[in-house]
C-alpha cells in the first residue's frame, strides 16, 4: 500500500525504531502532537524472555530507588487499562492472527506511552518498564512478520536511556521455569503448531526467542546482564549500572 | 469499548482501526480474492490516512503502517464539498458521532461545528491522497443516478481490461 518504491523502503527504514537514536527521544516519525524536546525523566527498560525474573529484579530495583528519593513509576507490557481485557480475551478466543496481535500489542503499547510513560517523564519519574518493544519485535519477528516493517511500526516508541537485557540459556530458562509456575501455552509458542509436546516446543519456541533478542542487542545498545546467576547477583549488577547512569 | 469512555488518543484510535483493518483483510477480504471473486470494500485505508493525519498522526507513518494492506485494482474516491457533506448529514441524523465529529480533538465543543472544522480537513487530505495514489474520483454532489452511471462506466472499464488481460481457460476435463 505504500507509494514507496523499493529504494525509497530503505530510508523508510532509517526512521523507524534503530539503535542509532539519541536515548530519550523518538525512535522515528514519533507522535507529532506529543514533542518529546526536554523532559526530567528517565526511561529504563528490562527485557528479557518469560520466566527469566524480571519482575523480581524491578521490584528490588524500584525499592531500592524509592530509598534514594527517586520518584518510580513501573509500566508493563500488555497492561493498559484500554487494552488489556480485549488482549486477553483474543488470547483466550485464538481468533486473531499474527499481524493482529502485533496490532493490538502496539496499541496496547501506544495508550501505556501517552497516558503513563510520556507523563511521567516529564514529571521527573523514572519508569521502569517490565518489557520494552523489544518484546514484541521478538515475539513477531520469530512468528514471521517483516522485521523492517515492525520497527517503522514502533518508529513512535521512545528510546530508553537504559536498556538491561537479562540473557540466559534455554537449559538453565527451563529449570526455573518449572520449578516455579509450569510452562504456559503462549509462553512455549503453542500457537505456532510445532507438535502437541509443551516440553519441545516450550525449548524451540525460546530458543527462537533467545536468538531474536540476541540479534537486537547491538542493535538497541542492550546492557546484557547475566541472568544465570543469583537474583542478589543481578540485582547489584543493576543497582550499580542505573547509579552510575543516575549519579555520574 | 474505548470509544464509550472517550479514551482514545490519536494513535490508538489509528492502531486499533488498524487493527480492525487487518482482521477485515485476512478474514473477509483475502480469503475472496483468491478465490476469484470482487470484493467492495466501504472505505479502506485511505480512509485512515485522511482521517489519522487530521488528527495529528505522522502522514508517512500511517502509510507504513498500512503496508500490508492489499493495493485495491480500482479506487474510487467520492467527492462533496464540505457543505454537502454537513447538510446531509443533518437532515438525515439528529446526532453527530463522537469521532466522526472530531470532538476528540476538542476543536469545537458544537458537534456540528467541530464536525465541520474536523471533516473539512480530512477533505483536503483526502486530496493529497488522490494525487499521490491515483483515485478515481466520483463527483458526489450530483444525483444517485448520475454518480451510479459514473461508478459503473469505471468497474466496467476495469473489468473489461482484467477480462482482456486474463487468459480464457480453454475447456478442460475435471
Amino acid at each position: 500500500m505504500s507509494s514507496q518504491s523499493d529504494s525509497q523502503h530503505e530510508s523508510a527504514l532509517v526512521d523507524g525504531a534503530n539503535g542509532g537514536i539519541q536515548p530519550g527521544g523518538y525512535y522515528g516519525r514519533g507522535i507529532p502532537y506529543l514533542p518529546i524536546n526536554s523532559y526530567p525523566g528517565k526511561l529504563i527498560a528490562i527485557e528479557g524472555t518469560d520466566g527469566v525474573g524480571r519482575s523480581t529484579q524491578i521490584q528490588l530495583l524500584r525499592e531500592w530507588l524509592e530509598v534514594k528519593g527517586y520518584g518510580v513509576v513501573e509500566t508493563g507490557w500488555t497492561r493498559s487499562p484500554l487494552m488489556q481485557p480485549t488482549i486477553e480475551l483474543a488470547k483466550s478466543s485464538n481468533t486473531l492472527n499474527k499481524l493482529t496481535f502485533v496490532l493490538l500489542y502496539a496499541t496496547d503499547f501506544a495508550d501505556r506511552l501517552e497516558k503513563e510513560i510520556i507523563p511521567a517523564l516529564k514529571a521527573g519519574f523514572v519508569v521502569l518498564t517490565d518489557r520494552y518493544i523489544f518484546t514484541a519485535l521478538a515475539r513477531a519477528g520469530v512468528r514471521g512478520v517483516d522485521r523492517a516493517w515492525l520497527r517503522t511500526l514502533y518508529g513512535f516508541a521512545i528510546a530508553p536511556h537504559l536498556v538491561f537485557y537479562l540473557k540466559i540459556d534455554v537449559e538453565t530458562l527451563i529449570g526455573r521455569v518449572l520449578e516455579s509456575r509450569g510452562m504456559d501455552f503462549w509462553e512455549s509458542g503453542m500457537d505456532l503448531k510445532h507438535g502437541d509436546d509443551i516440553y519441545d516446543s516450550f525449548r524451540a519456541y525460546q530458543n527462537k526467542l533467545l536468538r531474536e533478542y540476541g540479534s537486537m542487542a547491538d542493535e538497541f545498545h542492550f546492557r546484557v546482564v547475566d541472568a544465570r546467576r543469583s537474583i542478589v547477583h543481578i540485582q547489584d549488577e543493576l543497582r550499580r549500572q542505573v547509579g552510575g547512569f543516575l549519579e555520574p | 469499548m474505548g470509544k464509550k469512555k472517550n479514551a482514545l488518543t490519536p494513535m490508538t484510535f489509528s492502531l486499533l482501526h488498524a487493527t480492525d483493518f487487518a482482521d477485515r483483510l485476512l478474514y473477509k477480504i483475502i480469503p475472496p480474492l483468491k478465490a476469484g471473486m470482487i470484493v467492495l470494500a466501504d472505505r479502506y485505508a485511505y480512509t485512515a490516512f485522511a482521517r489519522d493525519v487530521t488528527r495529528g498522526v505522522d502522514r508517512q507513518w500511517v502509510r507504513e503502517l498500512y503496508s500490508f494492506a492489499v493495493k485495491p485494482d480500482l479506487v474510487m474516491y467520492f467527492r462533496v464539498p464540505i457543505d454537502v457533506s454537513v447538510d446531509r448529514l443533518l437532515a438525515r441524523r439528529v446526532k453527530l458521532k463522537f469521532y466522526e465529529a472530531g470532538m476528540d480533538l476538542g476543536w469545537s465543543s458544537n458537534p456540528v461545528e467541530s464536525f465541520r472544522l474536523f471533516q473539512g480537513k480530512v477533505l483536503e487530505e483526502y486530496d493529497r491522497i488522490v494525487d499521490e495514489y491515483g483515485l478515481g474520483v466520483v463527483d458526489a454532489v450530483g444525483s444517485i443516478t448520475q454518480q451510479q452511471r459514473v461508478v459503473r462506466e469505471l468497474v466496467a472499464n476495469h473489468v473489461k481490461s482484467v477480462d482482456a488481460a486474463r487468459e480464457i481457460p480453454s475447456e478442460q476435463p475435471v
